[in-house]
């Protein structure tokens, strides 16, 4: 073990550590790992997240305001940490489950009776998978709120949408897996809806469900949907959202419109031009952020000084991270201790139980499929909803991120929402077998 | 010339590999998931005698997933599965119609559409009647008639099933 320099690592060190730890620290070893020793100076922290790959995921330094919880309640953060606990929680249950229909739902009740944690496991994923529908569409509210999706988020904005759909897609395609009947009906509607897709609508069916009706092929392609082709494509454009949410800084409202559009121009900016940059327009939080990304480090901490409203991602961000992090898990693991998913009988598909419910985020789907016509209730409104959403920040041009200068798009979403929510309401609480009207205190047919 | 027409080629080659290649990909995908020869449906079934269907009455044939009803001495044999989204459409005995318990679409006992969100009324099969055997040929699908077709309604005998958990 050679040692390294002390004096370079640790600067007015009086005495040499010769505990195990530090030797150990101090080894070659150790240091083709961790590149750059913990040194608690500017450069030290920021030569550490440059050259870790987790630690460069954040900004070496964040503006203060980013740590408020306000900011951005963390829901996207939730959100990840919820897809992290449904990773894990998934390959448990893919070391039990067979996704056949003679022995999917005996794994299930194998689940439950024989593996320890087993049905444990099955709650918190189902309670994950419940609450990253729930935390996906805050998000998409509170960015909306925020004005976030404008110039130059417009795109991340989109793959945010289709982060959405893909939630979605999940929780339906797990829906079947268990086989019984709540399972097995639920889809057979959903997929009775594709049907009435224009033109092609049929084909679609018997490509989705493989057959004249959801059976063996249809828990199969399901299967391999939920565990391998999903996850695949949710990386992937998960990785681009946090990607581009890193490479556009972090959205604050804005002075004014003209500061906005000036830190929006995004080009390579050489070392000097951006310190002279960062020096003429101090108040930018986003644009020095930005900076700090693309100038060589010797020019990070420059750049950095005129206005030091900024604080260190770690330990500040890190440190809310991680406890958001452990108090979700706990949340979910709370859930899960306290309500058991549920399993009906066997999937019959000779006998539609009753009680035909659809999960919370689709009740309000179903409450308008009762009303309309399958094409205009379960096709045209919302695939227009997410037509709309994809399309809203080439639609809404208003380059001004406060709420009193966007009056129309605000009051436009807040209507739509105030009727996705109505829906939800109305088709989770008050709609009892057979799907008649009821009073939600009248009945327990509430079933999430 | 020759050094530019080559460029040309590869830089026109690549892509149309490339795209051969999605081809390729999405045509497998197409394979890989398209439903083969149905095995399901197109047997023909003797379900009885004439005489075994009995006037207003529905009789459940579970080898077909089917109904075989007579409405007013008019026999047919009516797919189980709702025309609105696929559901296993219940014959309510008490009210004598079908009632669909997913959305609330509600058929005469002949399958005519009455209410609910349902596009039509109930698919039927052909039916014949061969040497007093009554025959359904379960791969010939009509669709259900379409919404005001009432030829067969008549008032519900009773209360329905919907609602009733």
């Amino acid at each position: 073990m050679t040692d390294v320099d002390l004096d370079e690592l640790e600067p007015g060190r009086a005495s040499v550590d010769h505990g195990v730890t530090a030797r150990v620290k101090r080894s070659d070893a150790w240091r083709s790992v961790f590149r750059h020793a913990q040194q608690d100076t500017p450069r030290g922290r920021a030569l550490q997240s440059f050259s870790n790959v987790f630690l460069h995921v954040y900004p070496v330094k964040i503006p203060k305001r980013v740590l408020r919880m306000r900011y951005s309640f963390r829901l996207g953060f939730i959100a990840m940490v919820l897809f992290g606990i449904l990773l894990v929680t998934g390959v448990y249950l893919m070391f039990v489950y067979t996704p056949s229909v003679g022995s999917a739902y005996g794994d299930m009740q194998h689940l439950k009776t024989s593996v320890g944690f087993g049905q444990l496991i099955r709650n918190v994923h189902r309670w994950a998978a419940h609450l990253m529908v729930l935390v996906v569409g805050l998000h998409m509210v509170r960015v909306f709120y925020a004005g976030a999706y404008k110039k130059p988020r417009e795109f991340n904005w989109v793959i945010g949408v289709m982060l959405l759909v893909l939630t979605l897609l999940f929780s339906f395609t797990g829906y079947l897996l268990p086989w019984d009947q709540l399972s097995y009906w639920a889809v057979t509607v959903g997929t009775g809806l594709v049907h009435y897709v224009p033109l092609f609508g049929g084909r679609l069916q018997d490509l989705l469900i493989g057959g004249p009706q959801v059976g063996q092929n249809t828990l199969l392609r399901f299967y391999a949907l939920h565990v391998a082709v999903l996850p695949m494509l949710l990386v992937l454009l998960l990785t681009v959202h946090i990607w581009r949410v890193r490479k556009d800084g972090f959205a604050v409202e804005r002075a004014s419109v003209g500061a906005f559009a000036e830190e929006a121009t995004e080009r390579p900016v050489a070392a000097p031009a951006a310190a002279a940059m960062a020096q003429a327009t101090p108040a930018l939080y986003g644009g020095r952020v930005r900076l700090l990304g693309v100038v060589d480090r010797e020019s990070v901490t420059e750049a950095a000084r005129p206005v030091d409203d900024t604080v260190f991602t770690w330990p500040h961000l890190l440190v809310r991270h991680v406890v958001v992090a452990l108090g979700t898990a706990a949340v979910v693991l709370g859930l899960g201790v306290a309500f058991s998913a549920p399993l009906h009988g066997l999937a019959n598909p000779n006998l539609t139980p009753a009680s035909e419910k659809a999960p919370w985020y689709f009740a309000g789907l179903q409450e308008l499929l009762s009303h309309f016509d399958p094409l205009i209730a379960g096709i045209l409104v919302p695939g227009g909803a997410i037509l709309i959403f994809v399309l809203l920040p080439y639609i809404d041009r208003n380059p001004d991120t406060r709420a009193s200068h966007r009056k129309v798009a605000i009051i436009l979403f807040s209507i739509l929402l105030a009727m996705a929510v109505g829906l939800t309401v109305i088709g989770t609480f008050f709609r009892g077998p057979g799907w008649t009207f009821v009073a939600p205190w009248t009945h327990s047919y509430i079933e999430f | 010339m020759d050094d530019k027409s080559r460029r040309d080629v590869l830089r026109g080659g690549w892509k149309l590999g490339g795209a051969l290649l999605i081809g390729a990909a999405a045509y497998t995908g197409y394979e890989a998931l398209r439903p083969l020869a149905t095995s399901a449906g197109g047997a023909k079934i003797t379900v009885g005698k004439t005489a075994s269907f009995e006037k207003d009455t529905s009789t459940y044939v579970p080898a077909g997933r089917m109904y075989v009803v007579n409405a007013n001495d008019y026999i047919f044999a009516l797919s189980q599965k709702c025309p609105h989204l696929g559901c296993h459409v219940p014959y309510c005995e008490s009210s004598g119609r079908f009632e669909c318990p997913c959305h609330g679409s509600i058929y005469d006992l002949a399958g005519e559409y009455i209410t609910g969100p349902a596009p039509r009324g109930m698919d039927r099969y052909k039916v014949t009647i061969e040497a007093d055997n009554v025959v359904v040929d379960t791969s010939v699908v009509e669709p259900g008639p379409a919404h005001g077709a009432k030829i067969f309604l008549t008032p519900p005998k009773g209360p329905g099933c919907i609602g009733k958990a």
